[in-house]
């Protein structure tokens, strides 16, 4: 356009008679350029419009903005806290792999162990089976070391019982004979012939009793429970170990107070322990300046309890326990079998009840004995 | 034997202190017997008497038969003492026949045995005792026979001038 402009200003200048058509041309377009104006002005209002507008739009851009940078603020501390966790559980999981790691490790120990244990188990199976074979046993050589011990014991007392049957026997010999001369001596009463026969029959009866004794305890009879009075075992047992007691010496008290103790058990099993017990005594005393053995008892509330004190020498201090082993003895070579003690405790402990031993130094040995006690109504029946 | 014999038992049996009396009355025509619990009771009846003979079982509670056979030795040296013992117990015989007794005498007694031994013994015992008062009257003739002779041998110088007349 500018070049149209020119060109017409050169042809106007170049030609007067122009001059009209030029100003016609330069009106219309000064008309032209006036409406190009007004358009432009349009274009910029319209153009203020949108700068407002735009403006307008960049200031919420600038809110939105500053909005943002808080969010990214936020988002920043969201994101360290983020990433701080993220270091926590990585550790964790760094662990726990650790931990993964040592329990697979548990695991395999584990599964050795297991099977370890099940080799084991089947040893311990036999093992058991191995053990109850060998209880049983046990069991038996105990029966045969019970019935061992009541010969030892039988045979402790057969010196003392041989005495005491030589003298009822030669007593009857005696009685015996001097009824024959009494009847061969024509003319004698009758009186005096049966008072000698009357004399023979008693001392008969004695040695049929102690006969008839010996061989109730010697005799392998089956274990049996009964109601039994305690009095009467100790009495019995007293009556074989009488005479050997007598002779040297040794004063026996028996006080078992006023209560009339029965316990269920078998008579000659504790009869035996009293003659153990009791023999044990004898030979403790055997030294001693005051010769004495006393059995007390006394029963309360479902439990009698003997004791027997000696005036022996005592047990010494460290074999209070050792007492109680089979084979165990402080006698003499081939005075005792050692067994008489564990026999005893086998005994009480097969009654249900114990057996210890005090024996304070420069005094003589107490046995103790607790029993259970029969219940009342077996007690009632007893005779 | 003339005069009655008087035996001590010593036994600590109730029942033979009754049997053997018996036995011993029946066997041995008018013989006294004692009897003795114990070996101190016997002590007392030895002091209290001369027996003819004592009787004494072995085993005894407290002192035993051999003690009391001591006892008797020193107390009646001249006593017989006979001991009762029961059967296998050889090795207190020969103690007891060792420490003095004259015999021993087996459990079961034999009556005839027992009453035969008990003889014999006071019998020894007799003749021992008559063997020693013998001695004593021989020895007392011995003297005076000395003295005889002393006498007759002195009259010669005593009196010479009877000699000569």
């Amino acid at each position: 356009m500018p070049e149209t402009a020119a060109e017409e200003r050169q042809t106007t200048v170049a030609d007067p008679g122009a001059a009209m058509t030029a100003e016609h041309r330069l009106r219309a377009h000064v008309e032209r350029l006036e409406r190009r104006l007004q358009k432009r002005d349009e274009q910029r209002r319209a153009m203020l419009h949108i700068m407002a507008d735009l403006s307008e739009f960049n200031k919420r851009l600038a809110n939105q903005r500053k909005a943002m940078l808080h969010i990214l603020a936020d988002y920043e501390q969201d994101r360290r806290r983020l990433a701080r966790q993220t270091e926590r559980l990585d550790n964790s999981r760094r662990a726990l792999l650790h931990i993964l790691q040592d329990s697979h490790m548990d695991k395999l120990r584990l599964e050795a162990s297991r099977k370890a244990m099940i080799h084991i188990m089947g040893d311990l199976r036999e093992t058991t089976a191995e053990m109850q074979r060998r209880e049983r046993e046990l069991r038996d050589k105990q029966e045969q070391l019970v019935q061992a011990g009541k010969l030892a014991t039988l045979g402790e007392l057969t010196t003392g019982v041989a005495h005491e049957l030589n003298n009822p026997l030669n007593n009857i010999g005696l009685f015996v004979g001097n009824a024959v001369d009494l009847i061969e001596l024509a003319g004698t009463e009758k009186g005096h012939i049966v008072r000698e026969l009357y004399h023979a029959m008693q001392q008969v009866r004695k040695a049929t009793e102690i006969i008839s004794h010996l061989r109730t305890f010697g005799r392998a009879a089956p274990v049996s429970r009964e109601a039994i009075s305690l009095r009467q075992v100790i009495e019995r047992a007293l009556s074989l170990m009488r005479e050997q007691l007598r002779l040297r010496e040794i004063a026996v008290t028996v006080d078992l107070g006023p209560e009339e103790p029965v316990v269920l058990g078998n008579a000659i099993q504790l009869e035996q322990v009293f003659i153990n017990l009791l023999t044990n005594a004898r030979d403790a005393v055997a030294e001693s300046p005051r010769k004495a053995v006393r059995i007390a008892g006394s029963a309360r509330s479902g439990v009698v309890e003997v004791a027997l004190t000696d005036t022996g020498h005592g047990i010494p201090s460290g074999l209070e326990q050792r007492i109680f082993d089979p084979f165990f003895t402080t006698k003499e070579v081939g005075k005792g079998t050692g067994l008489g003690l564990s026999i005893t405790y086998g005994i009480i402990k097969e009654h249900g009840g114990t057996i210890s031993v005090v024996s304070p130094p420069g005094a003589g040995a107490t046995f103790l004995i607790e029993l259970p006690l029969a219940p009342a109504e077996t007690e009632e029946t007893s005779p | 034997m003339t005069t009655t014999l008087s035996v001590l038992i010593v036994d600590d049996d109730p029942a033979l202190l009754q049997a053997l009396p018996q036995a011993l009355r029946l066997r041995m025509g008018g013989v006294t017997v004692e009897t003795a619990d114990s070996a101190a009771a016997a002590l007392e009846r030895i002091a209290a008497e001369d027996y003819d003979a004592i009787v004494t079982d072995i085993k005894m509670p407290g002192m035993d038969g051999l003690a009391l056979l001591a006892e008797i030795r020193t107390r009646r040296p001249d006593t017989p003492t006979l001991i009762i013992t029961g059967h296998g117990e050889n090795e207190l015989v020969v103690r007891a026949l060792r420490g003095g007794a004259c015999d021993f005498i087996q459990k079961p007694i034999d009556r005839g045995y027992f009453v035969a031994a008990l003889y014999r013994a006071i019998r020894a015992h007799t003749l021992n005792r008559k063997v020693k008062e013998r001695q004593v009257a021989l020895e007392s003739c011995a003297e005076e026979l000395e003295r005889l002779v002393q006498k007759l041998e002195r009259p010669p110088r005593a009196v010479p001038g009877k000699a000569e007349s």
